[in-house]
């Protein structure tokens, strides 16, 4: 088995059973919110739906790039098939660096489907201006702040600028989702709330993966759970419930 | 509920709501006031709900006058549990 340099050796494997069920995680939540965007025509839930499938193709592409990294038989195949397809030769060869290939693709796919998916959810997560107009603006400009930022500081780094932006734009939806709670004071918006918070700590520990390789495992266990929380909400969501008196809105 | 204008499904809502909340079935002058809609929107709403099968309007004999009775479905029924489910996940996910 190939050991990718951030993944410790006992958990290489492991890892793509907790993605696999945060990817059907996340494609449950995109059908359920485009079944509302279906039912209201609104188009907020066609961009939450959107976000969300755009979180199932990264998992998506991790999997399937790390499963080709991870296990030989996987990576022979993906060899053979591209040498059938291209018609290079040199099997040996051409293995070995498609192993690097495969990686920075599926890496790249997963990248800009995670980093569109959570530019959607901070947007989507965006109250109206009349209601938190103070709060929207500093967020805009903290936002535009940071890409400046970033676009100069790239090419110095390599995969943690991935990380850092999800760590960004996940500070920012982290401060919608409390703004919300402190809008709503419900149960289900303090959990929602609480699994961003889990998934933006998630960034935190990839960014310092360098430091020590079992910071990747602490960041899948807070991915894991971050998506759970989720599942835990639309399940209390669309659960059935009893008919009941409601109020009118006037 | 002190908030914006309502939205058409919205207002769909509180109208199927407001016959809920009554034990199923409404007079019209109840719903008007219930659901705080004018009457010719009342009545643009309750043809649309009639034609969706929503909603049902019965006569019923009250003393020596004939008066019209709104009675929620199972289809109007099955709306507002699945706008209520709509709320609620808006809510939780701030949208």
């Amino acid at each position: 088995m190939f050991t990718l340099f951030e993944t410790p050796t006992w958990f290489a494997g492991f890892d793509l059973v907790l993605d696999t069920i945060a990817l059907i995680i996340t494609l449950i939540i995109s059908s359920y919110s485009y079944k509302l965007f279906k039912l209201s025509s609104n188009r907020k839930f066609g961009y939450f739906s959107l976000a969300f499938a755009l979180m199932s193709l990264a998992f998506l592409f991790k999997l399937a790039t790390y499963t080709v990294v991870y296990f030989s038989t996987s990576r022979a195949l993906a060899g053979a098939t591209v040498v059938a397809v291209t018609g290079l030769t040199g099997l040996e060869t051409v293995n070995v660096s498609l192993r690097d290939l495969i990686y920075r693709f599926g890496f790249f796919v997963q990248m800009a489907s995670t980093l569109g998916a959570l530019l959607l959810l901070y947007l989507v997560s965006q109250k109206s201006r009349d209601r938190l107009k103070k709060f929207y603006e500093v967020s805009q400009i903290t936002l535009f702040t940071y890409f400046v930022i970033l676009i100069s500081i790239v090419a110095t780094f390599k995969y943690t600028v991935f990380y850092l932006t999800s760590f960004v734009l996940l500070a920012l939806i982290v401060l919608n989702y409390y703004q919300n709670y402190l809008h709503k004071k419900t149960t289900n918006s303090k959990r929602v709330l609480t699994a961003f918070i889990c998934l933006f700590l998630a960034q935190l520990f990839f960014v310092f993966i360098f430091a020590a390789n079992w910071f990747y495992f602490i960041a899948e266990i807070l991915t894991l759970a971050s998506f759970a929380i989720i599942a835990y909400v639309y399940m209390q969501v669309s659960r059935k419930q009893k008919p009941r008196s409601v109020e009118v809105k006037t | 509920m002190a908030g914006g204008r309502r939205s058409r499904l919205e207002l769909v809502f509180d109208i199927l709501a407001a016959i809920q909340n009554k034990g199923g079935r409404i007079k019209p002058t109840h719903l008007m006031y219930k659901s705080n809609l004018s009457h010719k929107l009342l009545n643009n709403y309750l043809e649309e709900l009639l034609e969706k099968e929503m909603v049902e309007v019965h006569e019923i004999q009250q003393k020596k006058t004939l008066s019209k009775m709104i009675h929620i479905t199972d289809k109007g029924l099955g709306f507002v549990e699945e706008f209520r489910r709509m709320r609620e996940f808006t809510d939780a996910f701030g949208l």
